[in-house]
């Protein structure tokens, strides 16, 4: 018995050698390759907030990245939420006219927008922006030995570049979320104005009272959430990027790939809580 | 070059004699045995250089120094502390006594010059008794690189060369006991080599430190080395003065040193 | 460092900004809900919370003033609904203001109606109770109407039929009494007929009853004529109700039968004529009954080619034929 020595993992693989089932063992690799992932970002995180309440902390840093982070993406957050709103207005127009319920407009954008399609919409786009930006620059800098050479100068990379983006991501996601909320309202409230001649104040005051603290509250805590898994996953790819240039792109492209699964993953469990939560 | 500063600053630390002392170092990755038993000694103001092929754990053995890689067994002693048994603090404050010079330079792209050169001192400079003004020291280790009017460029603006001298001024910067060299003149042209090894020499004058220098470029082996380590499948092969190692028949050592 | 000073203001901004936002939502969100300002808790018993939920509106006099905050359930049949109401509103609303739960338009969620008492009363205070109008037994008596009401307007129908048919053949009212089968329909449909008139009678007083109670108490009135559901079931009803009565009318004109019963109705309906707000509808009513009478004819005209009535009109046409034949002979 060659095999009583070995791991229950490889005893499995070998064991799907023995009945020739190829699938099985492709199979069986790629989930042991997921598990080890999944193990992998789990360490990660806890090693974040290990040293994330530990001192020194690295305040100027953090600001620096919450400027690049919270700052440089407004833009693109605004245009997008603008468009979105926009979009979802011009779009449910023709369905709501057919059922008479074209004043429900600020009701149904403004819940749909602030529950979900602007966390998400911000989320990804962040994920897209911020995370792939993240894994880039995390990833040259291990491959040119820039993490290296901050370790040898006395600096905890860790602390230094991790902790600081995660945290930054965590904290300026919220409020970009705000601001493209406000900007998809807005665009939504333009449509209504120009097409139904709904006045401003009454489309705002509208969404405003259809809203409850159960539609903004779930939708803020959530987007934390957001905010940590897209720096969580963009630091963790590049802060393990392999070796050579073309780690560098596998780190930034698997970084958006994985920020905006985990992005989903999160959401509905975070829509499922919430759900539970509300139900009570 | 030398002024009164630097005499002090010598003066200030006991010479220990020795400054880096690795025993047995092992390191395996995987199935790849990287060091199988390296021995090294370092004495303090001489210049060791280890050569050796791609691949035969040299950049390993360097970064087990510094404490990037954690050896699987094997003692590396640095100014007469055992570096396995530091924490974070302890290593932190014995780096300062070393200076790295990454292979690729390693410069902060996303920082300038200044700030390159700023960063190593931003945990210490409590300890080492600097001010906030640290324009003088950043001025001072530019100016013996020769390269004060690059203060405030960003790295993507320099040149390989340029960039190689301003990461030997950060590794300067702190003035270390030892100074350990990734590769040196990888990836510059013989002439940006050839300054860069002058470099080195000038420097190790002015600053009196020992160095550690990884390479396969023979040039540079002749010009600083006082030792030569020739190490192959991660153990030491050879050692001996460039003289020496250059006269050596076995065919190992030889393939090294001929043109 | 004059880079890194113009960049921590923008952040700043932008940090700032952004919080300030999401507060000023947060805030008009919570003042919606009357989380922020100063509120008084006040509460009022119904026997069916019709499926009222915390956080729902309470109105006064049509103005968002407050929300729910608590459903207690005391026993089987008394459920205390706690509210907040702004402290502002206090001064206007007094001890004899009366509470109902109504819906916000056709398809809105429900709400707490407050309407306004006699205007002797005091002011409330926190942790009064209001009164309340306990809109199930209204809702109960709305729905036994209505029921009736269908059945006296399926007789009326009936009736209709068969007194259409009668004058129609106006000339040949002997023979069709003479018709057995025809006669007995007859008797069985005026009797239904004299059944309809009674329970119209009934159920009119049964109006009259509810009527006479909301006259009594003013406020009860404003409360069923002003809740949006009740008093649109309400009116409905009456106008079934006299939809039915008119075309009662209509028939007995022609049957001369029953119109001292109907006679009573009117007066009642005249009563709730008075009533103002009751007018317009009355005007739709007079609407419908026109367009009745149309239907009617439309309805005679079917009934032609009705198999009942048929054989009858089939008959006058052979006899009218045979009557030919011997004026020929």
């Amino acid at each position: 018995m060659i095999l009583v020595n070995k791991d229950p993992l490889t005893f499995l693989y070998l064991y799907g050698y023995r009945i020739g089932n190829e699938y099985f063992v492709t199979m069986w690799s790629r989930l042991k390759k997921f598990f080890i992932e999944t193990g992998d970002l789990s360490f990660f995180a806890a090693r974040y907030f290990k040293e994330a309440l530990k001192p020194p902390f690295e305040f100027r840093e953090l600001l620096r990245q919450c400027y690049q982070m919270g700052n440089r993406s407004l833009f693109l957050v605004g245009i997008t939420g603008f468009i979105i709103g926009l979009v979802l207005t011009l779009q449910s127009r023709p369905t709501l006219i057919q059922f008479g319920a074209v004043s429900w407009m600020p009701n149904m954008v403004g819940i749909s927008i602030v529950r979900e399609v602007g966390p998400v919409i911000t989320a990804l786009i962040c994920a897209g922006r911020i995370a792939s930006g993240i894994g880039a620059e995390l990833g040259s800098m291990r491959v040119t030995e820039q993490i290296d050479a901050m370790e040898v100068s006395g600096t905890n990379p860790f602390k230094y570049l991790v902790v600081t983006r995660i945290l930054a991501t965590t904290l300026m996601l919220p409020i970009l979320v705000v601001f493209g909320d406000l900007l998809a309202l807005y665009g939504s409230a333009l449509v209504e104005n120009i097409k139904g001649g709904v006045s401003f104040q009454l489309y705002f005051n509208t969404v405003f009272n259809a809203l409850n603290f159960s539609d903004l509250v779930p939708a803020t805590i959530k987007s934390f959430f957001f905010g940590f898994i897209i720096g969580l996953v963009g630091c963790y790819k590049g802060y393990y990027c392999k070796k050579g240039t073309a780690g560098v792109g596998v780190a930034a492209n698997t970084a958006v790939v994985m920020a905006s699964l985990l992005l989903f993953l999160v959401d509905f469990i975070a829509v499922f809580i919430a759900d539970i939560f509300y139900e009570l | 070059m030398e002024n009164k500063d630097q005499i002090k600053y010598k003066a200030e630390k006991p010479d220990l004699g020795t400054v880096i002392e690795i025993r047995d170092l092992r390191k395996r990755f995987g199935d790849n045995h990287v060091l199988n038993g390296f021995n090294l000694t370092l004495k303090k103001g001489s210049n060791l250089v280890i050569m050796g092929k791609s691949g035969s754990g040299k950049s390993v053995m360097i970064k087990c120094i510094v404490g990037l890689v954690a050896p699987d067994s094997g003692t590396v002693k640095i100014l007469g502390k055992e570096i396995n048994n530091l924490d974070r603090e302890a290593m932190d404050e014995l780096r300062l006594d070393i200076g790295f010079l990454f292979q690729g330079s390693a410069l902060y792209d996303s920082m300038t010059v200044r700030e390159n050169l700023e960063f190593p001192m931003r945990r210490h400079k409590k300890k080492l008794g600097i001010n906030k003004n640290t324009e003088p020291l950043v001025l001072e280790a530019l100016e013996n690189v020769g390269l004060a009017h690059a203060i405030d460029l960003m790295p993507s603006e320099l040149s390989g060369g340029m960039k190689r001298r301003v990461a030997l001024a950060r590794s300067l910067i702190l003035k270390p006991k030892v100074i350990l060299y990734d590769e040196p003149t990888s990836g510059l042209d013989p002439i940006t080599s050839k300054e860069i090894i002058e470099l080195m020499h000038r420097i190790q004058k002015i600053y009196g430190t020992a160095s550690l220098i990884i390479t396969h470029d023979v040039d540079c082996a002749r010009v600083i080395s006082d030792r030569i380590i020739l190490l192959v499948d991660g153990i030491n092969y050879a050692e001996g003065t460039y003289a020496e190692l250059s006269k050596s028949t076995d065919p190992k050592v030889a393939a090294f040193f001929k043109k | 460092m004059a880079k890194t000073k113009l960049e921590n203001l923008k952040l700043g901004i932008f940090v700032v900004v952004g919080t300030v936002l999401l507060v000023i939502a947060a805030y008009l969100i919570g003042n919606k809900q009357n989380m922020f300002g100063k509120t008084i808790p006040i509460s009022a018993i119904f026997k069916n919370a019709n499926g009222i939920q915390l956080g729902n509106n309470v109105r006064f006099s049509g103005i968002n003033v407050g929300t729910v905050k608590r459903i207690e359930m005391i026993n089987d049949t008394v459920i205390r609904i706690h509210m907040i109401i702004e402290e502002k509103m206090q001064r206007h609303i007094r001890k004899d203001a009366v509470a109902s739960i109504g819906s916000d338009g056709l398809v809105g969620s429900m709400l707490i109606n407050i309407v306004p008492g006699e205007g002797t009363a005091t002011h409330i205070g926190p942790g009064d109770e209001l009164k309340s109008l306990s809109k199930v037994a209204t809702q109960d008596m709305l729905n036994t109407l209505s029921l009736t009401n269908i059945n006296a307007a399926l007789l009326t129908e009936d009736l209709l039929k068969v007194s259409q048919s009668l004058t129609q053949g106006k000339g040949t009212f002997g023979r069709l009494l003479n018709d057995t089968l025809m006669a007995q329909e007859l008797h069985q449909t005026i009797t239904n007929l004299k059944h309809a008139s009674s329970q119209a009678s009934s159920m009119i007083a049964e109006m009259t009853a509810l009527v006479k109670q909301v006259d009594m108490e003013k406020s009860a009135a404003g409360v069923l004529l002003k809740d949006s559901i009740s008093g649109e079931k309400m009116l409905s009803i009456i106008a079934h109700l006299e939809n039915s009565s008119f075309e009662i009318q209509k028939m007995s004109e022609n049957l001369h039968s029953v119109i001292g019963e109907f006679k009573e109705g009117k007066g009642t309906l005249n009563y709730l004529a008075t009533d103002t707000t009751l007018v317009r509808q009355l005007e739709t009513t007079m609407e419908n009954v026109t367009q009745g009478v149309q239907n009617f004819n439309e309805v005679t005209e079917a009934l032609k080619h009705n198999f009942l009535t048929r054989r009858y009109f089939r008959k006058l046409e052979r006899e009218q034929k045979k009557e030919d034949k011997k004026a020929v002979d």
